[in-house]
């Protein structure tokens, strides 16, 4: 869905701040609502999707909506804060005005995962890219088969979305393995202790008829690619997001391409296919 | 449709112009400095030298604002610029490598979302492009393909001919138009003889070969050779008539300021340093390399053509003394 009604695409629509989670220390989640009830109610959005969030006065930042698209009525986004616009976005308070562009970018092909495993992969920040396909597919269960989560980050409080591990530990229906770095864990840690790579070796999910999706640091991601190889996974069964830094998020300001392949229009979701080829520049 | 003006008459037809309401914009001193501007007068226009900065800023402008904020306590106000807004605009006097950047840039700016800030401006401008009689040792228009007589991105172009006046071209509706509305100040084509055009020394560049290469050398040692006394000032972006990368960025307090457009540029460290602390383009030859990547390679993927038209603009003004033609040769002679 395009986010102008009139004829000028930087416009951004207003949204209030309908709750706030801190995740770590550092890392926060808003749940935002559109103030324009009908955009409310037809905001629509596909899983891998982003979007432009305003902190008037600061700027623009660029992250992935964060919840599922099958959740109507609000989404969600989940940053750290590390620079100008997102210390600001960290400032605002439960009602609260914020400004959105979006939804862009290309999205995860979700109906040709249909019948097929999945194997989830994530180390740190970088679970909310997959957090919306997630739920996306945990709400349509029945259309996928084994779905396998692996999930890391440095320490258990680098962990995001606590509540929702906890949530699909419980369920019978997803395989969790949740872990964290050597040293990274506390004494009543239930998960793994290494980095998500290993893990992920070890917890050896089959690659027959299941497509992977990773996303993490670069390290991760370059450790992880070998063991989906080893484990029998071929280059166009694994899908991953790409973000680089952004300001127009519509192909025009010339920012984000790694090669010639612009991340806001061609991606940001690509196949590990798609990913080999292109250029080391991101 | 071609026709004659005299110099009088093109003067006379500018100053209607000015007079009846429209932005004229032509290469103007200011402060010193010749740059395409809005005229008060024809007498202003100076047309035997290039302008510092290209024409594009008629179309896209150095800072602009796309629109307004307004804080107070919760509650946040958004004034929206409309785009339409803009005047009808005659851009004249604009050589042909500024004309033909023109359509280079109506690609990205209307390729899958419009830019109506810039689209518009665009619809509403009349260009009316000037053959060039000089060039000068940073002159390589032809090596690109164009040369000091090239339409591309006029509506009507003027060739300076023996006994005075232009030959007049008509290469769009719009051009016709302004023609026909001002009949009485262009005669009949005479036949008089164009006045000799200049002629930049370089040696045509097989622009197909430069791709080839560059499509296998993302990786090559040249880039450091290249790049690394690049300083990172951004200024060969700034003047150039195709460079297009903008910054997006709130200017005021946290009560009440503006959004606007600024022009970027990809030889600026921060043009793609993460918050994170993470710089895809770690060092200046890597950004340079982009730079030779985007106009040579990946705008010609995209769109099919090259984002370089021969200025020489950025030749002259670096700091550095980096020449674009002589690395582009270079790469030709691989």
């Amino acid at each position: 869905m395009c986010n102008h009604t009139n004829k000028n695409i930087y416009l951004p629509y207003l949204a209030t701040v309908e709750e706030i989670v801190d995740e770590t220390p550092d890392v926060r989640t808003l749940r935002l609502v559109f103030n324009d009830e009908q955009l409310k109610e037809n905001f629509s959005f596909r899983a891998g999707q982003f979007a432009e969030y305003s902190a008037f006065g600061a700027g623009e930042s660029t992250f992935c909506i964060a919840s599922s698209p099958t959740r109507k009525g609000y989404i969600e986004c989940c940053f750290r804060s590390v620079g100008r616009v997102t210390e600001e976005l960290r400032r605002l308070e439960v009602g609260d005005s914020i400004g959105i562009r979006g939804p862009y970018g290309n999205s995860f092909p979700i109906e040709q995962f249909y019948g097929k495993n999945l194997v989830f992969v994530a180390g740190g920040i970088a679970l909310p890219p997959l957090r919306t396909l997630i739920w996306n597919c945990l709400d349509l269960r029945d259309k996928f088969g084994d779905i396998t989560i692996v999930y890391g980050a440095r320490t258990e409080s680098d962990l995001v979305y606590k509540r929702e591990l906890q949530e699909w530990q419980e369920r019978g229906d997803v395989r969790l393995v949740k872990t964290v770095d050597p040293g990274g864990n506390g004494p009543e840690w239930d998960g793994q202790v290494g980095f998500v790579p290993t893990i992920l070796e070890e917890a050896a999910p089959s690659a027959e008829n299941t497509i992977a999706l990773v996303c993490g640091p670069p390290i991760m991601i370059k450790f992880t690619l070998p063991v989906l190889e080893k484990l029998g996974f071929s280059d166009e069964q694994v899908y991953t997001t790409l973000e680089n830094r952004m300001k127009c998020g519509l192909g025009k300001c010339g920012r984000c391409n790694v090669g010639n392949v612009y991340v806001c229009k061609d991606g940001p979701v690509f196949t590990a296919k798609q990913v080999k080829a292109m250029p080391m520049e991101f | 449709m071609q026709k004659h003006i005299t110099q009088q008459n093109f003067n006379n037809l500018l100053d209607t112009l000015i007079k009846q309401g429209q932005r004229v914009v032509a290469p103007r001193m200011n402060a010193g400095t010749l740059l395409y501007e809005p005229l008060t007068d024809s007498k202003e226009m100076i047309t035997d030298q290039l302008p510092k900065r290209s024409g594009k800023e008629t179309f896209f402008p150095l800072c602009e604002d796309i629109m307004s904020y307004e804080k107070e306590g919760q509650k946040i106000t958004l004034t929206d610029i409309d785009p339409t807004r803009f005047p009808e605009t005659v851009l004249v006097g604009v050589r042909p490598c500024d004309a033909a950047a023109i359509p280079v840039l109506d690609a990205v700016f209307s390729w899958d979302y419009k830019d109506e800030f810039y689209l518009t401006r665009r619809k509403k401008t009349t260009v009316i492009g000037l053959a060039c009689t000089k060039a000068d040792d940073a002159c390589f228009c032809t090596a690109v393909g164009l040369s000091p007589a090239d339409s591309k991105g006029s509506d009507l172009f003027l060739t300076p001919v023996e006994g005075g006046g232009y030959v007049c071209e008509t290469h769009s509706e719009k051009g016709e138009q302004l023609i026909n509305s001002n009949k009485e100040l262009f005669t009949e084509a005479n036949g008089s003889k164009a006045l000799p055009l200049a002629q930049p020394q370089t040696e045509t560049f097989d622009l197909k070969k430069v791709k080839a290469w560059l499509d296998e050398h993302f990786e090559d040692p040249a880039w450091d050779s290249i790049a690394t006394r690049c300083v990172g000032c951004g200024a060969c972006a700034f003047v150039c008539p195709a460079c297009h990368c903008f910054d997006i960025v709130d200017e005021g307090t946290e009560k009440s300021g503006k959004r606007r457009k600024n022009w970027d540029a990809c030889g600026f460290w921060k043009f793609t340093h993460h918050a994170s602390g993470h710089n895809p383009r770690d060092g200046q030859p890597k950004r340079y390399r982009n730079r030779i990547m985007h106009k040579f390679k990946y705008y010609d993927d995209k769109f099919g053509q090259t984002l370089c038209t021969g200025c020489g603009r950025c030749i002259r003004l670096c700091p550095v003394g980096i020449d674009i033609a002589q690395i582009v040769e270079d790469i030709n002679k691989k």
